[in-house]
């Protein structure tokens, strides 16, 4: 099957990218365009497209995982909180165009709490590189979240010192209201997520330690399997196709 | 007394941003009346967390009790916050 060609603007939409970023991508050999027609305009390969769009996923796991400690590249990487926050107004204003408000919302808020717990439990406490990984894909329909940060096992240890598995804390920080940051009273942003999940259609893939949970809706019981790679902080992957 | 929450921000996902709120708040509630009641208005609000929530909404239930009631809470990220910080 012939490779459709598309337009850097189309592509600079599909990427979360501006067209400036595009052109110096292209300089620097990250993703190449061709050029085509009488003035040589940029155009994309759909296949290039997809293949980059994939790469946020792996580039997220690899960079979670890696016993390197590196800063991820900077259109994907959120060293503070409000890094974090401009750039899920960012995503939010992106979904709006293509998506209900009823999705918008649901999509921006589960990701803004799994965003914004990986500050609230690695502040000043980092082990190496502070801040989040956060990149999203509105056409495979995913947002990618993760973190180098303790993990929610070590989270919750100082509350609960008998956990002992990642598996163990991960269930909990999905189904009971506690919080790491004893004495505050809070704890109740992974419920949130799982709440809002089971009653949508949206999918959550969570991984914390050697712990993997998928989350689809309807799935009253939290099932945690061991995962096949390690990872210390936290890793997320929401999928809202069917929100569409 | 009504509290447009919009005034704070459309995206309202984070604990500091919703402790800020609180505190920035504290001014304009201080003038209330002692039995007026406290209308918290979600109209224009897009995304609201229980983490945003539990800074400002929590407080404020704490200090003002049933005088709080809350209006235009049909967006789906409120009422899903709403449902949990009750819980």
């Amino acid at each position: 099957m012939q490779d459709t060609l598309i337009s850097i603007g189309n592509a600079a939409q599909l990427l979360n990218v501006s067209i400036d970023t595009l052109r110096r991508w292209d300089i620097s050999g990250r993703l190449q365009s061709i050029r085509s027609g009488p003035r040589g305009h940029r155009y994309y390969r759909q296949s290039d497209i997809d293949q980059y769009i994939e790469e946020a996923r792996l580039l997220a796991r690899d960079w979670a995982e890696s016993p390197h400690a590196l800063e991820p590249k900077s259109d994907m990487y959120c060293q503070t909180r409000d890094v974090f926050q401009a750039r899920l107004e960012t995503f939010q204003s992106k979904l709006r165009h293509v998506a209900p408000l009823q999705t918008v919302s649901l999509v921006t808020a589960v990701a803004g709490e799994i965003g914004n717990n990986s500050f609230d439990h690695n502040l000043g406490n980092w082990p190496d590189i502070s801040g989040i990984f956060f990149s999203y894909s509105l056409r495979s329909k995913y947002v990618v979240l993760a973190d180098r940060g303790q993990g929610i096992l070590a989270t919750l240890k100082r509350v609960r010192p008998e956990l002992t598995q990642a598996s163990e804390a991960l269930k909990v920080s999905f189904t009971e209201t506690i919080s790491g940051r004893f004495p505050e009273t809070r704890g109740n942003g992974l419920k949130f997520v799982r709440s809002v999940i089971i009653d949508n259609p949206l999918t959550l893939s969570f991984q914390t330690g050697d712990a993997h949970l998928y989350l689809k809706q309807k799935d009253n019981t939290i099932v945690v399997n061991k995962a096949k790679t390690y990872l210390r902080g936290c890793f997320a992957i929401i999928g809202f196709e069917d929100l569409l | 007394m009504i509290i447009h929450v919009k005034k704070f921000g459309t995206t309202l996902v984070s604990r500091p941003t919703g402790k800020e709120a609180w505190l920035a708040f504290q001014p304009v509630l201080n003038e209330s009346s002692k039995d007026e009641k406290i209308i918290v208005d979600f109209e224009g609000v897009i995304v609201l967390t229980p983490s945003w929530a539990d800074e400002f909404l929590t407080p404020l239930r704490e200090r003002f009790g049933d005088r709080v009631t809350l209006q235009n809470i049909k967006n789906p990220s409120v009422v899903a916050t709403l449902a949990i910080l009750t819980k």
